[in-house]
């Protein structure tokens, strides 16, 4: 069933750089809507108000990690649906495995591309494989 | 009728690890039974103690666990004592029997005592070593997170000016920001390859290791690596690979060490010319898997350390090249840890082999042969 492009997109980071340099490759380069949150807790407020196509969504963060982050946002019927991709530095295969096990769309490893990386966001929303 | 030795030595085990493990009367009851069995077939108190330690012995093995050893110590004298109060009543008389009884009790107190201490040593050589892979798994982890995070910032801030403000960036400037831009995705690769590395010769990376035919995956890494080749305009080409070749391998590390092999020899070789992969029987029990390149030889001077980390043989020459000087230590650790072992030929002016060589199919392990294998020089 082919979906609606994507256009808005949720990213959670706590590194403030990688916040800027993230949201500036989506959207400037990638011409994504995106809002920016620091935290999960901030992203678990925000997501139901801001009604992403997709979170983007780092897994090492401090208070709730992105793992913890997925859980609660499952739980919430408001944003249960919303496909997630992972953004980590930590990106073995086995690990990848398990982040996708947890019902994530894909993995983006650390450093991405910036300018490409956008396009990989569509390709997994598309359904695409990687 | 009398019990025979071997019926007495088979009850007893029982008996006894069934006291050991639950007390209880029954069991003892028996062990009086046993011994009265063990005086009517004329055995001594020697052989009925010879009996209990074989017994004791073998269940301690089964049954050591350091909280419990006083009870099954307690136990197992109160099992011998039962056995051995039918021959108190015998002609043999009650001093042998006690004598016997403190002397097997001692050493059997020192025995597990000593077993014990063992026992406990290794466990906390264990608890400890445990603790130290635990912690480095950590380290490394923690490590990786630290050094990626402003990676991805460097990394991304440089992509997005270059893309964004690629054309209006004076010339000098835009060389300087790409030299930055490149070296920001080798630092990367560079923590890649460290992190690997380390993994591997730490074994706390699994190899997904099974029995599989070894010419998809040369067909696989060639195809994977043109695109890198073709920008250096060199042509892989995949020369003599056997279809029925079988090896016990992690393909994915397979094709990793290829890869590592195929962009090297890329990079060394002229533009314009081919570098060949090949597979073929090594002696009677070693597949070969070869990579050639037409490039300008491996100088004298470097080939005793080209399977160090770090180590590149001229700085000025491939430095721009943009390799980690990781790359081959990586292939050297992931083909021993499968069992294989890696080395080269080369020939200043006309060109190198490296080739790895895995063990054939239910051939008979070999020692690494040491003149086959430059680095172990």
């Amino acid at each position: 069933m082919p979906r609606k492009p994507l256009s808005r997109v949720l990213l959670v980071e706590d590194d403030p750089d990688v916040q800027v340099v993230a949201s500036m490759a989506l959207s400037e380069i990638g011409g994504l809507v995106v809002e920016v949150c620091g935290s999960a807790l901030e992203a678990l407020k925000t997501a139901p108000v801001f009604q992403p196509d997709l979170i983007l969504l780092d897994v090492m963060m401090p208070g709730m990690d992105g793992i913890a982050a997925l859980e609660a946002l499952r739980k919430d019927p408001r944003v249960a649906a919303t496909p997630v991709v992972f953004m980590t530095a930590r990106a073995q295969s086995h690990e990848v495995a398990r982040y996708r096990e947890l019902g994530s769309l894909g993995v983006i490893t650390k450093p991405f591309e910036p300018e490409s990386l956008a396009d990989t966001l569509r390709a997994l929303w598309e359904g695409r494989a990687l | 009728m009398k019990a025979s030795i071997k019926t007495l030595t088979d009850d007893y085990a029982v008996a006894l690890r069934e006291y050991l493990e639950g007390g209880g009367e029954a069991p003892l009851f028996r062990a009086y039974q046993i011994g009265r069995g063990a005086v009517e077939a004329g055995l001594g108190v020697l052989e009925v103690a010879a009996l209990h330690q074989e017994a004791l012995v073998h269940d301690l093995l089964l049954l050591l666990a350091p909280d419990e050893s006083p009870t099954i110590a307690k136990r197992a004298s109160e099992f011998f004592a039962e056995a051995l109060a039918p021959f108190e009543a015998s002609r043999r008389g009650f001093q042998e029997a006690t004598s016997v009884l403190r002397d097997l009790n001692r050493e059997l107190q020192q025995r597990i005592e000593v077993a014990l201490k063992d026992y406990q040593a290794a466990q906390d050589k264990l608890d400890e070593r445990r603790r130290m892979e635990a912690l480095k798994d950590e380290f490394i982890s923690i490590v990786n997170h630290e050094l990626r995070t402003p990676l991805t910032s460097i990394h991304g801030a440089l992509g997005i000016i270059n893309t964004k403000l690629g054309p209006e960036i004076p010339e000098d400037a835009r060389r300087l920001l790409e030299i930055a831009y490149r070296n920001s995705r080798r630092l990367a690769r560079l923590v890649d390859n460290v992190l690997d590395l380390q993994k591997i010769e730490s074994g706390t990376v699994t190899f997904e290791v099974r029995v599989q035919p070894l010419r998809p995956l040369l067909e696989h890494a060639v195809e994977a690596n043109q695109p890198y080749a073709t920008q250096l305009g060199v042509t892989l080409v995949l020369e003599e690979a056997p279809p029925d070749v079988q090896v016990e391998v992690d393909g994915d590390r397979v094709i990793q060490v290829l890869t590592n092999l195929l962009s090297n020899a890329a990079k060394f070789s002229p533009p314009g010319e081919r570098v060949g992969v090949s597979a073929a029987a090594s002696g009677a029990s070693w597949w070969r898997v070869a990579v050639t390149d037409r490039g300008p030889g491996i100088p004298e001077s470097f080939r005793g350390r080209v399977f160090q980390r770090f180590a590149q043989a001229d700085s000025s020459t491939t430095r721009p090249r943009g390799g980690t000087g990781l790359g081959l230590s990586i292939c050297k650790a992931i083909v021993e840890r499968m069992g294989g072992r890696i080395g080269f030929e080369t020939e200043p002016g006309r060109g190198t082999t490296f080739y790895f060589d895995l063990p054939m199919e239910g051939a008979p392990a070999e020692a690494p042969d040491a003149s086959a294998c430059p680095e172990s020089r």
